[in-house]
């Protein structure tokens, strides 16, 4: 069969619900657990041979299921989503791993992917219904209070639905006000973040992380919300997400969990990257389409380091010093690695976003771009002062060894070369994500719908 | 390109690449899970040092002969977009070549001292890793043409201090005071940062030829500096006072030398706190855009002098005397490169580098020699305290005395202003949301505690 001919999207699609199905009619968590690995590493090869197929064609992928479509904006999305659910599902402990975990990872697998390649906004709408459901069901089977959550996502289904309904391309106004409403509240930005460091406190890391890295939002505000929303509207906005960037950079600093620091950060850095999307600028939107690349990946990496240490010694304070460096040093050279590739640092895949993000701030007045620095210097802290707590102090004495395991050690190493490789190819990867912001402003102000047409890098 | 332009783009380039393939081998063992032998860490270490020394003499003699003054190797436009340039681009002229040396020079004699200095001490591998970041740093920063290469070796050496400051990461203090060292290098990141983007805003572009026209380093061309670039020099001046731990930063100095020996020679006698005093000679004709601005720095630059000959008076321990008297020294090239005194400065920033090094390097030993005569003479030689300082009044040199034992105050200042409200507040509005939090989803259940209360007070280690 010829590479080009091959459905890409449609196995991307439909792979993760067949081994879902699969992973589901196991009763051994191990067996499980070892197809749902073998489903996820298939998926990764085939976002990859997307990418590759659809580079070489120069065009646009067809529509499939007259919904869903290959295009610039979600190309490189699509191996980044599949590395996320690889690294959680590698960080899973074999302990903690369940038939139901693996369906879960699954069927995110599927629901992330058909959100960012979905084309119409009602099916988008259903695709976060379902999203949505993944972590109330993970709560649920920890015996966790879902009340914190459901209490933020009813008004998120109701606007969505409300938006769905209210729809009118003569008059907007409502519809793109109930769909940004209920987006923001899905992407935690304050004062509407209250569930998201509840989530990463009680469901599983990797379901909370699932839920969030992706950041889905953002392809519903580019796709969606972009194109026909009124500049104040997005004006409004881009001021809420940058408080909550600097907001949340500043309780990362002062938690003493570090589900709650990592949920801080998490929450800072999406709301940059919804920030950058809200301004409007080519360049704007350049940094906020590389950024939702590296902090994706970086912080799927500091989530992964944290699971790894909370596999070994349980929950863990940021008040005292633990001492892991020597029984864990791969894990803590992670951790450094990602969070500081989070905050931009030089040689990391997010220097070059985080550079691009500050200066397109600066176009747009320096009262932007003071904050965005001071955020980027208060994440760095949050890292470090993470970082200090967690591996070093007196080292604890254990009777086992508590060295990474063949798994970990893989997960660090795919995570370190991603950092880093990505870290070099970043100028490549910054002039396709610029073609891709230039077509998408094409349609700002309802002139055309450009995001279904959008160019392949 | 004719050979001798080759010539000295290959030398320029051996000298950036050379710590880099250090970093590239250190990182390529952490992935294969290998660890390599204190011996041919050593060499790994000596031969490196050695190439990008090689070169960099290679360069400058190749220079001096030709006669160049300003040769640049641009590695290309990194990012292109119509608003956004990213440029890499190094430069081989009197200042870069000078600092590359002295950098490369000195890493050399701490790369031989550690080796024998940390025999057998765990975490010698680590050691070595982070000395590979600084020099990799240090490197790229002196050779830099743009800002933001330069920005990319500053972040470099910032971490690595940070992290070698807690090397000794069983001890609580080393980490606490990494942590409190880094805080400060954030902030002075952060106005670099901007600085970088106002350079952007107002030039175009990152390079600093466009601070200098067609002259070469100290000259420019005085047409392309406007009034407009104060605020850029207040940033780059803002960004080295808390590199260089110039006033109000000064407090980190001391906390930096938890860490081992060699570092702090190398790190604080040498050459990060010199890092500062090379930004601003580097930029030096932003600093020629307004007189106020130049009487800032040299004010600055007294100030930080005067203030660390009175801190250094008073300390017990020989590490915390020579940081300080490091920091005089520094404050005294700040203020010469406000009067304008290029030269001077670059000549005396690398003759007290030299000096400090072996100083900080001689001090274990000297200790031991110094008691050993001690004993031999059956008392403690005194220092008798300057004359002038014994004419002033007894209420003067007790409040001199107190302020020089507190460090100035400056540690409680920016404890008091700055880091006590933000916990504060901080600390507040996380009592808030856990509150919001117990009342939507009910107590935690104890078995799968939440994390324990109080992040309100910040925590120990914050």
């Amino acid at each position: 069969m010829n590479f080009l001919k091959i459905p890409w999207l449609e196995l991307q699609l439909l792979l993760p619900l067949v081994g879902a199905v699969v992973a589901g009619s196991f009763s051994s968590a191990v067996r499980a657990s070892r197809w749902t690995l073998g489903f996820m590493i298939v998926g990764m090869f085939i976002s990859l041979g997307g990418l590759a197929a659809n580079v070489i064609v120069q065009e646009p992928g067809r529509l499939v299921l007259g919904q869903f479509r290959l295009d610039g904006l979600v190309l490189p999305m699509l191996p980044v989503l599949s590395v996320l659910h690889f690294l959680s599902h590698l960080g899973t402990s074999k302990s903690r791993m369940t038939s139901q975990h693996c369906v879960a990872g699954l069927v995110s697998m599927g629901l992330t992917s058909a959100a960012v390649s979905c084309q119409s906004p009602w099916l988008f709408v259903g695709i976060l219904y379902g999203m949505i459901l993944l972590p109330l069901w993970d709560l649920k089977a920890q015996a966790q209070p879902i009340r914190g959550f459901v209490v933020y996502m009813i008004p998120v289904l109701a606007l969505l639905a409300l938006g769905w309904w209210s729809y009118d391309p003569l008059s907007r106004i409502w519809s793109m006000g109930f769909l940004g409403l209920a987006l923001t509240i899905f992407g935690g930005i304050a004062p509407f973040h209250g569930w998201l460091p509840g989530l990463f406190q009680r469901a599983s890391l990797g379901t909370a992380m699932l839920l969030v890295l992706p950041m889905v939002e953002v392809v519903g505000v580019l796709r969606f919300l972009i194109p026909q929303a009124p500049e104040w509207v997005l004006k409004v906005a881009s001021v809420g997400c940058l408080v909550t960037a600097v907001y949340s950079a500043g309780m990362g600093i002062i938690q003493s969990d570090p589900r709650r620091f990592l949920a801080f950060l998490v929450l800072s850095q999406t709301s940059l990257v919804m920030f950058a999307v809200m301004m409007q600028s080519a360049t704007s939107i350049t940094a906020a389409l590389c950024l939702w690349i590296s902090v994706s990946i970086s912080l799927a990496g500091l989530g992964f380091s944290i699971r790894a240490l909370e596999d070994r010694f349980g929950r863990l304070s940021l008040r005292e010093h633990h001492g892991h460096y020597d029984q864990v040093p791969g894990l803590a050279i992670g951790f450094l690695m990602a969070g500081l590739a989070s905050v931009g640092f030089p040689g990391t895949i997010g220097f070059v976003p985080m550079e691009l993000l500050v200066s397109s701030s600066a176009q747009q007045g320096l009262e932007f771009s003071i904050p965005l620095a001071f955020t980027s210097v208060l994440n760095g802290i949050a890292i470090l002062r993470a970082y200090f707590a967690l591996f070093t102090g007196k080292r604890p004495v254990t009777s086992v060894s508590l060295r990474m395991t063949l798994s970990e050690r893989w997960g660090i190493v795919l995570i370190a070369l991603l950092i880093f490789g990505a870290g070099w190819f970043s100028p490549s990867i910054v002039e396709s994500r610029h073609r891709i912001a230039e077509q998408l402003l094409i349609g700002v102000g309802g002139r055309a719908a450009p995001a279904a047409e959008l160019p392949i890098p | 390109m004719p050979a001798s332009d080759l010539v000295l783009t290959i030398a320029g380039l051996l000298i950036v690449c050379a710590p880099v393939f250090l970093l590239v081998t250190f990182f390529a063992t952490f992935l294969l899970e290998r660890r390599l032998g204190e011996q041919t860490i050593s060499r790994l270490i000596q031969g490196v040092i050695a190439v990008g020394l090689l070169a960099g003499l290679v360069a400058a003699i190749r220079m001096i002969f030709q006669g160049l003054a300003h040769y640049e190797i641009e590695l290309g436009d990194w990012v292109i977009t119509p608003r956004y340039h990213l440029k890499f681009q190094f430069v081989l002229d009197p200042l870069s070549l000078s600092y590359v040396l002295l950098t490369l020079v000195l890493a050399a004699t701490i790369g031989a001292f550690s080796t024998r200095y940390l025999h057998r001490e765990r975490g010698y591998n680590r050691f070595f890793v982070l000395f590979a970041i600084f020099l990799t740093g240090m490197v790229v920063a002196a050779l830099s043409d743009t800002v933001e290469t330069l920005y990319a070796g500053w972040e470099l050496v910032g971490l690595s201090s940070v992290l070698l400051i807690a090397f000794f990461q069983e001890r609580p203090a080393p980490p606490r005071n990494g942590l409190r060292v880094w805080i400060v290098y954030r902030v002075c990141d952060a106005a670099l940062m901007l600085a970088a983007i106002l350079m952007h805003e107002i030039n175009g572009a990152g390079d600093f030829d466009h601070l200098v026209g067609n002259h070469a380093w100290p000259a420019h061309d005085p047409l392309l500096i406007g009034p407009h670039f104060a605020w850029l020099g207040v940033l780059f001046l803002i960004a080295a006072a808390g590199k260089s731990a110039l006033v109000p930063f000064s407090g980190w100095l001391p906390r930096a030398m938890e860490g081992p020996t060699p570092s702090s020679a190398v790190f604080y006698g040498a050459l990060s706190v010199h890092l500062g005093v090379f930004l601003l000679l580097r930029v030096s004709p932003v600093l020629d855009s307004s007189a106020w601005l130049a009487a800032l720095v040299v004010a600055l630059g007294l100030g930080t002098s005067a203030f660390a000959y009175l801190a250094g008076r008073v300390q017990t321990d020989i590490k915390s005397a020579l940081a300080f008297a490091s920091l005089t020294q520094v404050g005294v090239i700040i203020a010469e490169i406000g009067f304008g005194l290029r030269y001077v400065a670059l000549v005396h920033l690398l003759g007290h580098a030299c000096l400090r090094t072996l100083q900080f390097l001689r001090a274990p030993s000297l200790l031991h020699d110094h008691h050993q005569l001690e004993n031999a003479i059956g008392t403690r030689p005194r220092d008798p305290a300057p004359e002038w300082e014994q004419h002033l009044p007894a209420s003067v040199q007790r409040a001199l005395y107190r302020f020089s034992l507190e460090r100035g105050y400056l540690d409680s200042l920016l404890d008091r202003v700055i880091a006590r409200p933000f916990v504060r507040v901080f600390g507040a509005m996380d009592r808030l949301e856990r509150s919001c939090d117990r009342l939507l989803n009910g107590p935690d259940d104890p078995d799968h505690p939440a994390p324990r209360e109080g992040g309100g007070r910040g925590g120990d280690t914050v």
